[in-house]
């Protein structure tokens, strides 16, 4: 490694103990994962769905593009607005690889920016003037996808540096490259997938055109199967082209690393199961709410997984410099209230908007 | 400084002002547009006015359309661009005030909750229930206002921070009331400037008053702007208004950007009285228009004049733009650059390649070589000497002085310079000559530049500093060993292109 590179820390310290910052980093990053697998799983699908309706607008396929598409109204505001609790604690954690990466990709980590611009209106243009608006929007996200697998790549590995310098797209001549991008678009579009199929079933049973919605629940639940069976497959591809010490380390990490990394695969192979089991998604809704409950805890798990490796790759590093600490106990306990009180106001206010239907005139 | 330099082929600060003032702009809109949207509906309900409650519904939908995704996509855009023009300020940003930014990412997730909510819900909800959603969609943004203006103001005034490091000694700094008067007047003004475009397409009979009603609102904005600028000023440290107040205003385009950000202002309020209050029928399209560009001119004036007058400081007496500290300086002149940074220190030792490794790591963050705030057209080069010497057609030496030279030659004349340097025929037999006269001109700015961070370290620690005392108060200082400094030197005179001077030497 050539560690004069590597940027000095920031004089002022972590205001904090680091382990507040790991566990704020994921559980964020957790919660971002369930609005961006819906932003991009659910656009990839959506564009997958409305190729294949081929303009018929009572098909199976158009009215689910339909459906994701509407979800994404909300969920691409809030896989953003989410987003950016885990890029504030990655800064305070890794400032020192973290820029470095970005600085390093340059001109590729700010297209980020213009594709989430394009990415974003191109969907609403979508719900209002179809086109090819669809297509632009699933390929802004699965480029932006492809940004966020770089610059994550490029700060794990500071030996990468020097050759990055001369040529910022070498990284995609990374081994785990591919599959790790591949094991985060599998993810995406297997929970949109699930979400599909679990509203699907809710209003089949609810009598609500059933035939259609038993239709798009099948559907959405082979899509599901589908990606699940890939990502056992990448799944296991991305761990054997681990880099060894990092993939030794994971083996050697005892119940730490071991536990979530099993209990993940576990899950996984439960999913399939389950998955596979269910012929007919609105006859088994106990089975469908299940298996979307199964998968959001899976993304949890291997989430500490993901940043249990991360920490394995920046070992060599981190181990040589040690963060001085200067808590800031008071306005963290003041974050802790107003997350306490942000968290009760959301909640009252969409209880009260969901208990409190417009009334004669008022809904005019 | 010891990051890697992004070579974007652009200048940092210009890229981050059309950020930053794009996102400003869209940002203050959603937080005043809470504010006046909200009341309008109200109003409506109480009046049981279907043209005010038609305004507040379709300013909602563009409050979602512009402010919920340019807003946050933006909004991440500054932290995306500052970390890639000054990673080591946003670094010190984010380890300061990370509860800060948590708690301000609290106010947001309401905000953005709420209004989506807000938009979707018209005439879906009971309109007690739309209502009380549109407040908290207000408060929620109005409080993200108030976090975050503690750490935007913290960069320039800093105040007690200096001293005690404290969170709350930066936050609460000498500018934060000013500016949070400021910007919630400028919030107010955004508010109607976009509303105002919605409003035009109100039924001929109902114009009038609606126009007149945002009017009120416009005045109001724009007079709470005006205090909060004259507050935000009269706050600043008298390092700070040196830069473009006075008789002779360090930095003379500043106090041209104050002008056109007040008269901006004057305008806008001026035209609001006449087309919104006074005659409102002249409230058109093309009028309108033009009333927008009044409150965005002001905005990105104030916005841009605010960036600058922290000039030579990211955050101010504490952090160089170019990122280095002015606790590190006594260090890094003592060990050097090169031991500082490993960007510096790797690559090929030839002095020129150093040099211009040392450019990129103290000076780029700044200047660029040929595009904004160039450093080759301020160098000294052959054909400088030769156009000054010269002097032909007669005058044009003179003011090829005025603009190369008398910067830094303050206490010189033309014509004492024409005879201090070397006679055409000389320069025609020793074009080498001249360019040893600019390297040791280089150099000398250079380490005039070195010793200035001896001047800076022997400042006051934990205090503003007064950098009117030194003689280039807007440039941090540079930084290294003596070869370092002649590094850089040497790279900089061999940016005086080559072409030129075979031209010259050869054509005449």
């Amino acid at each position: 490694m050539n560690a004069d590179l590597i940027p000095a820390l920031d004089p002022a310290g972590l205001p904090g103990p680091p382990w507040l910052f790991h566990i704020l980093l994921v559980f964020t990053f957790v919660l971002h994962l369930v609005f961006m697998n819906l932003t991009l799983g659910g656009t990839l699908m959506a564009f997958a769905a409305h190729l294949r309706a081929r303009g018929r607008s009572r098909d199976a396929n158009a009215v689910l593009a339909s459906r994701l598409m509407g979800v994404n109204t909300y969920a691409i505001s809030l896989a953003i607005t989410t987003g950016v609790a885990p890029l504030l604690f990655v800064q305070v954690l890794y400032q020192q690889t973290f820029y470095a990466a970005t600085l390093l990709l340059g001109w590729i980590w700010f297209g980020m920016l213009v594709l989430l611009l394009i990415g974003y209106y191109a969907a609403y243009l979508h719900k209002s003037f179809r086109g090819p608006w669809l297509g632009v929007s699933a390929l802004a996200f699965l480029a932006i996808a492809m940004v966020h697998v770089a610059v994550h790549l490029v700060h794990a590995q500071p030996d990468s540096w020097s050759e990055l310098a001369a040529n910022p797209w070498r990284v995609l001549a990374d081994p785990t490259y591919w599959p790790r991008l591949a094991h985060f678009l599998l993810a995406a579009v297997s929970f949109a997938a699930l979400v599909a199929a679990w509203w699907a079933v809710r209003r089949a049973r609810a009598g609500d055109d059933v035939e259609l919605n038993t239709r798009i629940a099948t559907m959405a639940w082979r899509w599901a199967l589908s990606a699940t069976v890939l990502q056992m497959v990448d799944g296991f591809i991305l761990l054997a082209v681990l880099p060894k010490p990092v993939l030794l380390g994971v083996m050697q990490g005892g119940l730490a690393t071991l536990g979530p990394l099993t209990v993940s695969i576990v899950l996984a192979i439960g999913l399939l199961v389950m998955l596979a089991r269910a012929g007919n998604p609105v006859g088994q809704p106990g089975l469908v709410s299940g298996t979307l409950a199964a998968l959001t805890i899976t993304v949890g798990v291997m989430a500490i997984t993901r940043h249990q490796v991360r920490v394995l790759y920046l070992d060599p590093m981190t181990s040589r410099f040690e963060a001085a600490i200067t808590p800031q106990w008071g306005t963290f306990s003041l974050f802790v209230v107003i997350l306490l009180v942000g968290l009760t106001t959301v909640f009252v206010m969409l209880r009260r908007v969901f208990t409190n239907p417009a009334e004669g005139d008022e809904a005019a | 400084m010891d990051y890697p330099v992004w070579s974007s082929g652009l200048s940092g600060g210009v890229l981050m002002a059309w950020v930053a003032v794009t996102h400003v702009i869209v940002a203050h809109f959603a937080i005043g547009g809470g504010l006046v949207v909200v009341v309008t509906e109200a109003l409506s309900v109480k009046r049981d006015d279907r043209e005010l409650r038609e305004l507040a519904r379709r300013s909602s939908l563009v409050l979602i359309l512009v402010s919920t995704v340019f807003g946050a996509i933006s909004g991440v855009g500054i932290w995306v661009v500052a970390g890639l023009i000054s990673p080591g300020a946003i670094s010190a940003l984010i380890h300061t005030y990370v509860w800060g930014w948590a708690i301000e990412w609290v106010f947001f997730i309401l905000e953005i909750v709420a209004a989506l909510v807000y938009y979707t819900t018209w005439d879906r909800i009971s309109k007690g229930v739309h209502l009380m959603v549109g407040w908290l969609y207000f408060i929620a943004a109005y409080l993200s206002l108030v976090v975050i203006n503690g750490i935007i103001t913290f960069m320039l005034t800093p105040g007690d921070w200096l001293a005690t490091g404290g969170f709350w000694d930066g936050f609460f700094n000498p500018t934060y009331w000013p500016s949070l008067l400021l910007r919630s007047g400028i919030a107010v003004l955004m508010a109607v400037a976009f509303m105002v475009l919605v409003a035009v397409r109100a039924s001929a009979e109902r114009r009038p008053g609606i126009m007149r009603y945002l009017g009120w609102w416009w005045l109001a904005g724009a007079l709470v702007s005006y205090g909060g600028y004259r507050w935000w000023e009269a706050s600043l440290p008298a390092t700070v208004t040196a830069l473009f107040r006075g008789a002779s205003p360090l930095l003379p385009t500043l106090d041209a950007t104050r002008a056109f950000a007040l008269w901006s202002l004057t305008v806008g309020l001026v035209l609001g009285l006449l087309i919104l209050v006074l005659v409102p029928r002249l409230a058109r399209a093309m009028t309108v228009v033009v009333l927008m560009a009044s409150a965005f001119a002001f905005f990105a004036g104030y916005e841009r004049l605010r960036e600058a007058v922290r000039k030579p400081f990211l955050i101010h007496s504490h952090m160089f733009s170019n990122g280095l500290l002015v606790g590190e300086i006594e260090t890094i002149n003592g060990t050097g650059m090169a031991a500082h940074s490993g960007w510096v220190n790797t690559g090929d030792p030839d002095p020129v390649a150093l040099g211009e490794r040392l450019f990129r790591a103290e000076c780029a963050s700044c200047h660029s070589l040929d595009g904004y705030q160039s450093i080759r057209p301020l160098l000294p080069t052959l054909a400088d000497v030769q156009r000054v010497v010269g002097d032909d057609p007669p005058g044009s030496g003179e003011r090829c002085f005025r603009i190369e030279c008398a910067s830094c030659h303050r206490e010189v004349e033309f014509s004492d310079m024409v005879a201090a340097l070397p006679s055409t025929e000389e320069i025609r037999a020793d074009v080498e000559m001249v360019h040893d006269l600019n390297l040791s001109m280089i150099t000398t700015t250079v380490l005039e530049l070195r010793r200035m961070g001896a001047d800076i370290a022997a400042f006051k620690p934990g205090s503003t500093f007064d950098m009117r005392e030194l003689r280039f108060p807007v440039m941090p200082p540079f930084v290294g060993t003596d070869d370092e400094a002649e590094a850089l030197a040497l790279y900089l005179a061999s940016l005086d292109h080559p072409t030129p001077v075979a031209a010259a030497s050869g054509g005449e």
